[in-house]
């Protein structure tokens, strides 16, 4: 279950190139990563949490604008160079395998990359492994604090006033 | 909301009724008392008073807050690990403007910085432990977790039951009148059941169960274990004497981002306590006044007031008071009295026993178990945050039968059902829709529950002053020397394995049962070092918290513990506190003190 990946994903994500909705609003530029970084990491997050028929994806929530937005005033130099660092660790690994950098890669390939980044989770080792890990994590904190991630997709209804508590009473 | 004028000037040139140091759950109660009394009280607050609603916002959502709730980047949130391979001070050393404990909810909480004080001005030394103080009006009670038990004579004559350590002073008895008159000024939700261990309060509507909650209590009382509604030390039906403090409306935001609650349902001190008594005209409040030392009368050896130091300014004053009571917090209230050192104290005011700092005690945490309730995967979303706490399950260790490894007990915490953010998401394997989905159908399916057990109090387990290191203000700090032992790492191995039967036996399937016990001081239920006594050798204070060597000195907070016991101890702390007070505005009246 955990690396399945399913036909909708590769359906969605060849649409997704002729589709692709810019994560930043017109005229943003990102504050840390290059246009091309950045579009890299809009991919990449957009692969591990995609628009389903439930709720759009780290796209539309704007993930990558919000990793970018935490990076550009990170206090430590180091989180920027690791992250700089993690997205070049990707594309050479796509060139070493595709012989292409990740976004000029066929949308299939990208997810089987993505795939074999994967595949340590529990216990990265690799350089593109222990990159997945904060990637991965980012990319959820991102998207499930997001008014897309709370509302649409977890549909959370608190944080309302209630004359009741929800639940069973004891008896 | 009523807040008191923050220009007005404290008048430091008379003689207060009572000097009360410290703004939290006991000095709050301290004020409340002695100004219902008619009593003059001067109270002293080391940190600011913040306009708290400002500060926890606590229904802004995370997408409205530029990092998400996070603090600014120069701020720094210990974590757990950090706690453990370094060796305080935590601050020294790290490149961050300010650093906070770990409580800042490890990325660190926007809503709470200026709640908990900044590591770097306030370095301790000595074992690795886990200190985490709030320096502001209202101390932690600003963001406490809520949980509001009552202790029994299983607690106040343990040492009879087991042979160790030693009782209180004091019977259930003693103190229950007092536990009545907290929940009824205070509110407290919950739920009757009549155990004779964990004795039932004066309680106002309780929070529901969820599906997973229902079947494991459903499945613990099959072997007379219960698990009970959440006692919380809010207000669920509201309170008619305190116009400062609004029911409970389920808004579930006691928890996210360490917590607090801007409608003041949950109990705080200030609006629970301290405007109440400011609005009798008998109460002065002197907020950034770091106390340095209990003065004392020369001829008399008594306590004669107390010298402070302006936290802001740096300015040092003094005032006078005909009683002293020290209210700053488990291990504040014993630095203040090992600083308190004149020729009639040289070991520190009130400490001729040599057991101020000592048989230190307080609540082990880390051990618990996580699990499933497979029924519960792919249901439509529940709202199961809507309350001010989910679960408690009530000690069931040492009650009747003998535990053959371990003394004493334990309770444990514990809650199901979605949230607002799905846990989940960090460990759930893999990416894709697969995972999205797996996130979603799962994020309400999980139960949990950790332990909170007692820490034996013995004398080895101890603070000190640091004879080099000062805080910001030049004050020495404490030099800590407590270690966890053998019936503590015991207990914790027996927190996870009951905790996995239990979750079998209803059906919950493990998928976590942990036995790791978190840094000394996590459970941040520091309790002893000035603990109470008949016996002025082995003991601080009296029964009614006073000092056996300065009948004007008392010590209201929870440094007078005896034994931990494994219940949260906050309303003891005020229950105990409200007893002294009435105590001494008796003895006062008499001419006694």
């Amino acid at each position: 279950m955990p690396y399945e990946i399913n036909r909708r994903d590769l359906i969605r994500i060849g649409a997704g190139a002729a589709l692709a909705v810019p994560a930043l609003a017109a005229g943003d530029a990102p504050k840390f990563f290059t246009p091309a970084e950045f579009a890299m990491l809009d991919e990449l997050t957009e692969i591990i949490i995609p628009a389903d028929a439930h709720s759009p994806g780290a796209r539309g929530a704007q993930v990558a604008a919000y990793i970018d937005a935490r990076l550009a005033e990170a206090f430590e130099q180091q989180e920027r160079d690791d992250w700089r660092k993690g997205l070049k660790v990707v594309n050479d690994l796509s060139k070493e395998i595709n012989g292409r950098i990740f976004m000029e890669a066929a949308p299939e390939h990208r997810i089987a990359l993505v795939t074999r980044m994967a595949r340590n989770e529990m216990h990265p080792k690799a350089p593109e492994e222990i990159f997945f890990r904060e990637l991965k994590h980012s990319t959820a904190h991102a998207y499930y604090t997001s008014k897309i991630g709370i509302h649409q997709e977890m549909e959370y209804k608190g944080n309302v006033m209630l004359q009741e508590f929800v639940g069973y009473e004891v008896k | 909301m009523f807040l008191p004028d923050d220009k007005s000037e404290a008048d430091l040139s008379k003689t207060y009724d009572a000097i009360v140091v410290g703004s939290g759950a006991a000095g709050g109660m301290a004020a409340h008392v002695l100004t219902s009394h008619g009593m003059q009280v001067l109270l002293l607050e080391a940190g600011r008073k913040l306009n708290i609603n400002q500060e926890l916002k606590s229904m802004e959502w995370p997408y409205d807050h530029p990092r998400r709730g996070d603090m600014p980047p120069d701020c720094h949130a210990l974590s757990g690990a950090e706690y453990t391979i370094r060796n305080p001070p935590y601050a020294r050393g790290l490149p961050f403007k300010h650093v906070y404990s770990y409580v800042e909810d490890g990325t660190g909480s926007d809503y709470a910085k200026d709640i908990v004080v900044d590591e770097k001005d306030h370095p301790y030394t000595g074992t690795q432990y886990a200190w985490v103080r709030a320096r502001c009006l209202g101390g932690k009670t600003n963001i406490w977790g809520r949980l509001a038990l009552r202790l029994s004579d299983y607690d106040f004559k343990a040492a009879s039951r087991d042979g160790f350590g030693e009782d209180w002073p004091i019977s259930y008895t003693d103190i229950s009148p007092y536990y009545d008159k907290v929940d009824l000024y205070l509110g407290i939700s919950g739920h009757k059941e009549n155990l004779p261990y964990l004795p039932d309060s004066l309680f106002q509507r309780a929070v529901r169960l969820n599906p997973a909650e229902v079947k494991l209590r459903a499945s613990l009382a099959k072997s007379g274990r219960v698990l009970t509604p959440y006692r919380a030390g809010v207000t669920t039906d509201g309170l008619k004497h305190n116009k400062n403090r609004s029911r409970c409306y389920g808004r579930g935001a006691c928890d996210r981002r360490v917590g607090g609650c801007d409608i003041h349902a949950a109990f705080d001190s200030p609006t629970g306590l301290i405007y109440p008594a400011l609005e009798t005209g008998n109460l002065t409040l002197r907020t950034n006044a770091t106390v340095r030392e209990v003065t004392v009368d020369k001829n008399t050896g008594k306590a004669s007031g107390v010298s402070f130091i302006d936290t802001d300014t740096g300015k040092t004053y003094t005032v006078k008071g005909r009683t002293v009571l020290l209210a700053a917090s488990t291990l504040e209230s014993a630095r203040l009295m090992l600083l308190s050192k004149s020729a009639q104290h040289p070991n520190g005011i009130g400490n001729s026993s040599g057991h101020v700092g000592h048989n230190f005690c307080e609540h082990i945490m880390g051990p618990g178990v996580y699990g499933l309730d497979k029924e519960l995967v792919g249901k439509p979303r529940t709202l199961d945050d809507g309350r001010p706490g989910s679960f408690y399950l009530a000690r069931f260790r040492n009650l009747q039968d003998r535990n053959p490894k371990f003394l004493r007990g334990y309770g444990f915490e514990g809650g199901s059902g979605c949230g607002m953010f799905p846990d989940n998401a960090y460990g759930t394997p893999g990416f894709g829709s697969t995972y999205k989905k797996t996130v979603r159908d799962y994020a309400g399916a999980f139960i949990g529950m950790g332990g909170f057990g007692e820490m034996l109090a013995r004398y080895e387990n101890y603070v000190d002053l640091d004879p080099q290191v000062k805080d910001r203000w030049g004050i020495p700090v404490l030099r800590f020397h407590i270690k966890f032992g053998d019936n503590e790492k015991k207990m914790a191995q027996d927190m996870a394995d009951a905790g996995r039967e239990m979750f079998e036996e209803a059906g919950l399937e493990v998928l976590n049962a942990n036995s790791h016990l978190l840094t000394e001081g996590y459970s941040i239920h520091e309790l002893g070092t000035s603990r109470m006594g008949n016996d002025p050798k082995k003991s601080v204070v009296n029964q009614f918290q006073q000092s056996h060597d300065v009948p004007n000195l008392l010590v209201v907070d929870g440094s007078t513990h005896v034994s931990a016991s494994c219940q949260n101890p906050t309303w003891t702390i005020m229950a105990l506190c409200w007893r002294s007070c009435d105590h001494l505005a008796d003895e006062m009246k008499k001419g006694n003190v």
